[in-house]
């Protein structure tokens, strides 16, 4: 009894300790509370079809910034994620493409069936996160994260040689990443390639018309606004994520056997 | 054609997620609803369809649908009066033990939907199963009997019945 009045009074000490310190500034400075004025001239354009020389397009001001205002840093991001999956896929290029001895048998029927189903809807909302990507919160990367998912769990659940016997190989995911990524490269030059073509002015990462080129990508599409550019980055993201991220899972879930022939010759300091 | 046929309840399935995971109905989300939907069905159908012949049948469809209400209005509800009972009497009441129960379904699927069944009630969950001699052994919190044939009339004989008009 005297141990828990302790214990809960040790606690109320350190809520009340915090409180305190939060509220004289301690622990950094208290979120302020009105919007700064950089985020106020976001929020007034990203969708502000009366300044279409500034906007991007698109209701959500997050991806407008993340791939549009300040798209190159993302773009530099990008480059950062893939040179960190290009470094993985070197360390075990001896054994990338060598065939997996160890047949598992995989988790019983139960699981087995159900991530069947569940793969359906992981991929599915995936590609929900990204196709809204310019409208709702989420993006390419957020939906090809969800979408690595599915490759990681049938791997564990149903055993590597799944993806042989589906005739997904390292050869297809390695394409598919090169082309989504070359695709992606390509959308943030489009406009400029166009313009040198046609003797018209167009920047690098051009999204929607300027004051000084009239080249745009298109703003709507059906009956929702497109973010022009946006779009098109956040489905290559969304592809190259899902295949990059499949390509380092079935790398590293790669049975101890094949993983070792990569290190061998590391006793006698090869 | 037949990979068509496969793939048809897939995407069904894979287009109803999207838009009620969207949670709109505008053209752009039927469009790209109706696209995902299309590729996703295809992917996966090889993984999640069997017989498909099975999946386009109405009637076992009718049957699943009148199992989801019955599972989650009746035997859910009895499950967790029995568990809520036990939680709040005075003494514990306890008696826990690993029953031994056979199923007839034979099929994959119907062995995941007893056992999915019977897990997801409060005070039983099957532990381990053997699929070859049709055996499941549930973990039980108050095993009335340990006789297999009894303990599965009173666990799992409405599970498996369903089981058995919907996926044999």
């Amino acid at each position: 009894m005297l141990r828990d009045i302790i214990f809960v009074t040790l606690l109320i000490i350190i809520a009340l300790a915090l409180s305190y310190l939060t509220y004289l500034g301690g622990l950094g400075d208290l979120p302020p509370q009105d919007i700064r004025l950089i985020a106020r001239s976001y929020l007034n354009l990203t969708y502000n079809q009366g300044v279409n020389w500034l906007w991007a397009a698109s209701p959500e001001a997050v991806t407008a910034i993340v791939w549009d205002y300040r798209g190159l840093d993302t773009l530099f991001e990008t480059v950062v994620f893939y040179g960190a999956i290009l470094a993985a896929l070197t360390v075990f290029r001896g054994v990338s493409k060598l065939p997996d001895r160890i047949v598992s048998v995989g988790l019983s029927v139960v699981v087995k069936r159900t991530m069947a189903i569940v793969t359906l809807a992981i991929l599915t909302v995936a590609a929900s996160t990204a196709l809204h990507g310019h409208l709702t919160p989420g993006g390419g990367f957020q939906g090809g994260a969800i979408a690595s998912v599915a490759p990681l769990l049938l791997i564990v659940v149903f055993g590597k040689q799944l993806f042989v016997e589906k005739k997904v190989s390292y050869n297809k995911l390695l394409t598919l990443r090169n082309a989504s990524l070359g695709l992606l490269s390509l959308s943030t030059v489009a406009l400029l390639i166009y313009g040198l073509a046609t003797n018209e002015i167009g920047y690098i990462f051009q999204n929607q018309a300027k004051a000084l080129s009239t080249l745009s990508y298109p703003s709507h599409m059906l009956d929702v606004p497109l973010g022009g550019t946006l779009f098109f980055l956040n489905v290559f993201e969304f592809l190259a994520v899902t295949s990059g991220f499949t390509l380092v899972f079935t790398l590293l879930l790669s049975s101890e056997e094949v993983i070792l022939k990569e290190f061998e010759g590391e006793e006698y300091g090869y | 054609m037949k990979r068509l046929f496969k793939s048809l309840i897939p995407t069904l399935l894979s287009f109803l997620i999207y838009v009620i995971y969207t949670g709109s109905l505008r053209v752009y989300d039927i469009v790209t609803g109706l696209v995902v939907a299309a590729v996703v069905g295809a992917l996966t159908s090889s993984l999640i369809i069997e017989d498909w012949r099975k999946s386009l049948d109405v009637r076992r469809l009718a049957h699943l649908l009148k199992f989801a209400v019955r599972y989650f209005l009746i035997d859910e509800v009895r499950a967790h009066m029995l568990v809520i009972k036990l939680g709040l009497s005075p003494k514990l009441g306890l008696r826990p033990a690993i029953v031994k129960m056979p199923i007839k379904t034979r099929n994959d699927y119907g062995i995941t939907l007893v056992s999915l069944s019977i897990t997801n009630t409060p005070g039983t969950v099957v532990v381990d199963l053997n699929k070859e001699k049709g055996n499941i052994y549930v973990h039980w919190i108050y095993a009335t009997t340990t006789v297999p044939e009894e303990s599965y009339r009173e666990v799992s004989e409405v599970f498996d019945e369903y089981a058995l008009r919907i996926f044999e």
